[in-house]
C-alpha cells in the first residue's frame, strides 16, 4: 500500500463567555427553559436592529492576542444569507471580508518536537438557534440564537490526527485560561469541523477534501480523521476518484457517514451588514484587553518548575484552573511551595472533589495555607493529624493554632517531659540502644514507634527525633 | 366645527384653554377619515385605543404643542398591539409586541395614533399601487396616484384628516408623494431619526420622516422624533437642535445651487416653469442662485436598484412563516413551507427580491454591489463638494405631476420618476419637499430643498420663506365646500 500524506484543516467554533448576547441584551446562558432567554431581536422580528456587545469585541481581541494573530484595525460585519429554520433572520451576521484576527499560530509539541499550527483567521459571528425533531415535529429553542461565537480557522497545515488532537487540546487550554470561553464540548460551547485530503507526495497538489462537521469531542476529532483517512485510502487504492463531501462522525458506527455531496460553491450572497457601522479597533483598546490576559499555561508551567515543583505536580496544577490560580497567589508568599503543591493536589483536592466546591469557596486563604505549612515544616503537624484537622481548616475561620489546640492533637513540644519519656524508653530497651550504636538505623524507627505509642502520637516528630538522637549519643 | 385643518398653535391654544378636548380632535379625525374613505389612505384604524387615550389625556396637563394631536403612522413602522402589515399579505395579521423608537417618542409627547396608513408593499414602489390593500387615491383628483411609497400618509395629511403623519423614505418615498399631494415632507439626514422598529427595506437608505401640511409643523414633529437611539447603531449622536428655531428668520448671504440635470429635459415644462419662478423669487430677494454641473446624479437610479434591491433581498428573508406573519398550511417539508409562504409576496416585491439576490450572487457581488457602493461614495463626495460652495441645492421633486391610477405600471418608468429624489438617500442627506404651485390640471407641484448632512434647521428656514412668499391654498377641499 502506498503511503499517503494527510492535509488537515480545522475550524473551531467557540462560544464566548459573555453576560449577554452579541446583538441584543438577552442573557447568554446554557440549560435554561427553552426560549426564556430571548427577545424580539433574537427572534428576528421585523424592524429590529442589532446592537454590538462591547464584551464580545474585547474577548475577540483577547483571542486574537493569545493566538498570536494580527488584529484588523478597521473591520465590519457581513451578512451570510441562507434559509434555515434555525437562522431567525435567514441571514447570519458574521465576518467574511474583515475577520478581526488573522495570521496567527498555536505552538504544539509532539514527542519533544515543536510545530506551529498556523491560524488563517478568527472571525466573530452569532450562533443559530437549536432545533430538535420529535415525531414529525420540529421544535426551535432560540436561547442560543445570538450567542456570540468566534470561529478559528487553521491553514491546511496539520498532517496527522495526533497533531489535530494536540492542536485542539492546546487551543482549548489557551482559550479556557484566557477566560474567553468555557470550552465545554459536551455543552456545545466548543465545536470542531475538520477537513482532510490525501496526497502521495508533498509536492503533489492537494487531493480532494472532505469535511467532517460538528465533532463533539477532541478524541472524536482524532478518531474521525483516522477513519476518514482509511476510507479515502481505500477508495484511492481501488482506483476510485473522491468527491467533495460533507460528512459527520457517528459515535455508534465509529465511522464517518455521508451528510451531503458538496455542490458547486455555496452561494451565501455575502455583503457588508448595513445595520452595524465599521468598528475601529484602537491601540488603546488592544492595550486595555492585553492587561486582562491572565498567565497562560505555558508560562505557569515554567514558573512552577522554577519554584521547585515536580513536572507532574506542575502539569496537574495547570489542569485544574482554580487550583492553579490559587497556587499563583500562594507563590506570592514565602512558604514551602513543594509542600503547598503536594497539599493542594493531595488531601485538599480530595476534599474539594468530594464536596464539589472551589478552593476559593473554602476558608483556606493562601495566608492560612502558609501558616499550615509552617506547622508541618516545624514538625507540629504530621500527615496523619493533618487529615484530622483539614475539614476544620477548610470550613472554619478559626486560627490554625486554635484548631490544632482545640482538637487536642497539639504535639508534645514540651521538651522536658518529652525527654523524660524518651529517657525511660531508652533505659527500658538498652539492647536496642546498642543496636543503634552499632550503626543500625532501624533502631531509630523502633524508638520513634515506642515514643509515639507512649505519647499517643502527640509528640512532635522533629523535636522527638532531635532529643532521641541526643539521648542515644549521650 | 373643524379644527384639524387649523395651525397647530391654534389647536394647542384651544386645548390649553379647555375650549376643546383631545377627544374632539380624535372624533373629528375619524369622521374625516370616514368621509374620505374612498381615498383608501388607511389599512388599520386605531379607533378604540385612540378614544381611550384621548379620554385619559383629559386629566393631564397640556404640556407641549403636540399634546393630544392625532397622528397617522405609515404601516411599516411597528406599533405594539396595533396591526402592522407593511401593506403585505404576508403580514396582514401581524400584531407587533414592541414599539418602534419613534412611536415611543410620540407617545412621550402624548400624541394620539389614529391609524396605520396605506403604502406600497414593504415600501417598494412609487405609486402605492403595490399595496395588498389597493392603492390610495390622490385627494386633488381621485383618478390619480397618490405617489409612494408613503401614499396613505401623504393623502391623509393633504385632506386634513389628521395634523401629522409619519412616512419613510428609501428612495423618495416621503418627498415624492408629498409633492404629488401638495404637502411638506422631510427625509431627514440618515441617522437623524432612529430606524428601530421601521421594517427594513434597504437598511443603508431607509429613514423615517415627518409629513405635514406646513413647514412649521414639520419641524415640530421632527423635534419630537429625532435623536440618538442606542438601539440603532446607525443613529447619530449629533445633538438635536430646535428645528423650528430659524423659521421666519431672514436669509442672509445665501448661495443656492441648481444642478443642470435637475432642470434638463427629463422634467416636464410646467414643473420647470414653477421651479424657475422660485429661482426668480429668490434672486429678487438677493439670494444667489447658480446652475451647476453635478456629476453622478444620472447614475442615481442604477445605484439605487443595485443597493436597495440587494439589501431588500436579505431584509425580507426573515418572512418565512415560522415565527410570525402568514404561514402556508400543510407544507410537505421546509422548502415547501418557504416556497408556499413566500409566494404571497406581491409581484413587485418578488421582482426586487429576485433582482437583489441575483445582484449579490457569487461574482455579481463584486461586479455590481461593490461597484455601486464605490460610486455611491463618489456621489456623496461630489455632493459634499457642492456644499463647500453652496448652502442648498434645489430642484423639482418629481419629473411630472401625479399620473393616472390606471396608467400601466412600468417598473422602469416608475424608477426613473425617482431620479431626482434618490441622490439624497444615496448621500444620506436631508431633503424636503415644499409645494410651489399647480399644473394646468390643478395637480400640485413640489420643489426639493437639499442641504448638507444635519442641516434640517436651515432647510426649514428656506422652506418657510418660500411658503410664506407663495402663500398657496393647499387644501384640496377648499374649492368644493365652505366652512
Amino acid at each position: 500500500m502506498t503511503n499517503y500524506i494527510p492535509t488537515i484543516g480545522i475550524e473551531v467554533h467557540v462560544e464566548l463567555k459573555t453576560k449577554t448576547k452579541i446583538f441584543s441584551n438577552s442573557l447568554n446562558g446554557y440549560g435554561k427553559m427553552a426560549n426564556s432567554l430571548t427577545n424580539v431581536i433574537d427572534l428576528g422580528y421585523p424592524g429590529t436592529l442589532p446592537t454590538l456587545n462591547k464584551e464580545v469585541l474585547n474577548l475577540a481581541i483577547k483571542a486574537a492576542l493569545v493566538l498570536n494573530c494580527k488584529i484588523r484595525r478597521q473591520m465590519h460585519f457581513d451578512r451570510k444569507n441562507y434559509f434555515y429554520p434555525d437562522n431567525p433572520k435567514n441571514y447570519q451576521i458574521t465576518q467574511n471580508r474583515t475577520p478581526i484576527g488573522y495570521d496567527g499560530y498555536v505552538e504544539i509539541e509532539i514527542d519533544n518536537e515543536k510545530k506551529k499550527i498556523e491560524i488563517e483567521e478568527i472571525h466573530i459571528e452569532e450562533d443559530t438557534c437549536k432545533s430538535t425533531h420529535k415525531s414529525n415535529k420540529s421544535y426551535l429553542d432560540f436561547n442560543r440564537a445570538g450567542v456570540p461565537l468566534i470561529e478559528i480557522v487553521t491553514k491546511p497545515c496539520i498532517n496527522s490526527s495526533k497533531e489535530a488532537k494536540a492542536y485542539l487540546e492546546k487551543l482549548k487550554e489557551i482559550l479556557f485560561y484566557s477566560d474567553i470561553s468555557d470550552c465545554k464540548m459536551e455543552e456545545g460551547s466548543m465545536r470542531a469541523d475538520a477537513n482532510i485530503s490525501l496526497r502521495k507526495n508533498e509536492n503533489d497538489p492537494l487531493g480532494v477534501k472532505c469535511e467532517i462537521k460538528n465533532i463533539g469531542s477532541i478524541s472524536n476529532v482524532a478518531l474521525s480523521l483516522e477513519k476518514e483517512q482509511l476510507r479515502q485510502i481505500k477508495l484511492l487504492e481501488e482506483g476510485k476518484t473522491l468527491r467533495e463531501e460533507t460528512r459527520r462522525f457517528d459515535d455508534k458506527l465509529n465511522d464517518t457517514v455521508l451528510m451531503r455531496v458538496k455542490e458547486t460553491g455555496n452561494d451565501y450572497r455575502y455583503f457588508p451588514e448595513p445595520d452595524i457601522p465599521y468598528v475601529i479597533i484602537t491601540e488603546e483598546m488592544i492595550n486595555e484587553v492585553e492587561k486582562t490576559i491572565p498567565m497562560l499555561p505555558e508560562e505557569r508551567k515554567k514558573l512552577y518548575l522554577s519554584k521547585g515543583l515536580s513536572e507532574i505536580n506542575a502539569t496537574k496544577l495547570i489542569q485544574n484552573r482554580p487550583l492553579s490560580d490559587y497556587f499563583n497567589e500562594v507563590l506570592k508568599l514565602d512558604t514551602n511551595y513543594k509542600t503547598a503543591s503536594n497539599l493542594l493536589l493531595g488531601d485538599i483536592s480530595a476534599y474539594l472533589n468530594k464536596n464539589e466546591i472551589d478552593i476559593n469557596k473554602t476558608t483556606l486563604t493562601p495566608s492560612r495555607l502558609q501558616k499550615l505549612i509552617s506547622f508541618i515544616d516545624n514538625g507540629t503537624l504530621t500527615s496523619k493529624n493533618l487529615k484530622d484537622i483539614l475539614t476544620k481548616v477548610l470550613e472554619e475561620n478559626t486560627e490554625i493554632e486554635d484548631i490544632i489546640k482545640e482538637l487536642g492533637i497539639e504535639n508534645i513540644t514540651d521538651t522536658s517531659s518529652l525527654r523524660e519519656i524518651i529517657k525511660t524508653i531508652i533505659n527500658n530497651n538498652l539492647e536496642v540502644k546498642q543496636d543503634y550504636l552499632d550503626g543500625h538505623d532501624r533502631a531509630i524507627k523502633f524508638f520513634m514507634g515506642q515514643i509515639m505509642k507512649e505519647t499517643k502520637g502527640k509528640a512532635n516528630p522533629k523535636i522527638t527525633n532531635d532529643i532521641l538522637l541526643e539521648e542515644l549519643n549521650n | 366645527m373643524k379644527y384639524l385643518d387649523k395651525d397647530i398653535t391654534y389647536i394647542n391654544k384651544l386645548l390649553k384653554e379647555k375650549k376643546i378636548k383631545p377627544i374632539d380632535l380624535v372624533e373629528e379625525a375619524f369622521k374625516n377619515i370616514e368621509n374620505n374613505k374612498e381615498l383608501n389612505s388607511y389599512i388599520t384604524l386605531n379607533k378604540e385605543e385612540a378614544i381611550k387615550k384621548a379620554k385619559e389625556l383629559e386629566t393631564k396637563e397640556v404640556d407641549n404643542l403636540l399634546f393630544g394631536i392625532p397622528i397617522a403612522i405609515k404601516d411599516n413602522i411597528v406599533t405594539k398591539d396595533l396591526k402592522t402589515t407593511c401593506a403585505s399579505h404576508i403580514l396582514d395579521n401581524f400584531m407587533p409586541i414592541y414599539n418602534a423608537t419613534v412611536i415611543d417618542k410620540i407617545n412621550e409627547k402624548n400624541m394620539i395614533i389614529i391609524g396605520k396608513t396605506n403604502m406600497d408593499e414593504f415600501a417598494m414602489g412609487s405609486t402605492s399601487r403595490t399595496s395588498y390593500f389597493g392603492a390610495p387615491k390622490n385627494p386633488w383628483n381621485k383618478e390619480k396616484i397618490s405617489g409612494g411609497s408613503s401614499g396613505g400618509s401623504a393623502v391623509t395629511v393633504a385632506c386634513r384628516d389628521v395634523v401629522f403623519a409619519l412616512g419613510s423614505d428609501t428612495g423618495g418615498s416621503i418627498r415624492q408623494p408629498a409633492s404629488y399631494c401638495g404637502i411638506v415632507g422631510m427625509k431627514p439626514t440618515y441617522g437623524r431619526v432612529s430606524r428601530y422598529g421601521l421594517v427594513a427595506f434597504a437598511s443603508s437608505l431607509d429613514q423615517i420622516g415627518p409629513m405635514t401640511k406646513n413647514v412649521y409643523e414639520n419641524a415640530l414633529l421632527l423635534n419630537a422624533i429625532a435623536g440618538y437611539d442606542e438601539k440603532d447603531l446607525t443613529s447619530s449622536k449629533k445633538e438635536v437642535e430646535d428645528f423650528t428655531s430659524l423659521i421666519g428668520k431672514k436669509l442672509d448671504n445665501i448661495k443656492i445651487a441648481v444642478p443642470n440635470y435637475f432642470m434638463s429635459d427629463i422634467v416636464s415644462p410646467i414643473i420647470k416653469e414653477k421651479i424657475q419662478n422660485i429661482i426668480n423669487l429668490l434672486e429678487k430677494n438677493n439670494i444667489k442662485v447658480d446652475f451647476i454641473d453635478v456629476k453622478y446624479l444620472e447614475n442615481a437610479v442604477t445605484l439605487y436598484q443595485i443597493i436597495a434591491m440587494g439589501e431588500a433581498s436579505s431584509n425580507l428573508a426573515r418572512f418565512d412563516g415560522i415565527r410570525y406573519g402568514y404561514c402556508a398550511e400543510n407544507p410537505q417539508d421546509i422548502t415547501d413551507l418557504y416556497y408556499k409562504t413566500r409566494s404571497v409576496f406581491g409581484p413587485e416585491v418578488k421582482r426586487r427580491i429576485m433582482v437583489g439576490s441575483y445582484l449579490l450572487s457569487g461574482k455579481n457581488a463584486k461586479i455590481y454591489y461593490d461597484k455601486a457602493l464605490s460610486i455611491r461614495d463618489d456621489m456623496k463626495k461630489e455632493l459634499e463638494k457642492v456644499f463647500t460652495n453652496y448652502d442648498y441645492i434645489i430642484g423639482p421633486t418629481t419629473t411630472t405631476t401625479a399620473y393616472n391610477l390606471d396608467e400601466q405600471d412600468d417598473p422602469l418608468k416608475s424608477f426613473m420618476d425617482d431620479v431626482l429624489v434618490i441622490p439624497v438617500n444615496m448621500a444620506g442627506l436631508p431633503g424636503l419637499n415644499i409645494p410651489v404651485g399647480f399644473s394646468n390640471d390643478n395637480m400640485p407641484i413640489g420643489m426639493q430643498i437639499i442641504g448638507p448632512a444635519f442641516s434640517e434647521t436651515k432647510i426649514y428656514q428656506l422652506a418657510s420663506f418660500i411658503e410664506k412668499e407663495l402663500n398657496l391654498q393647499l387644501n384640496p377641499k377648499d374649492g368644493e365646500e365652505n366652512d
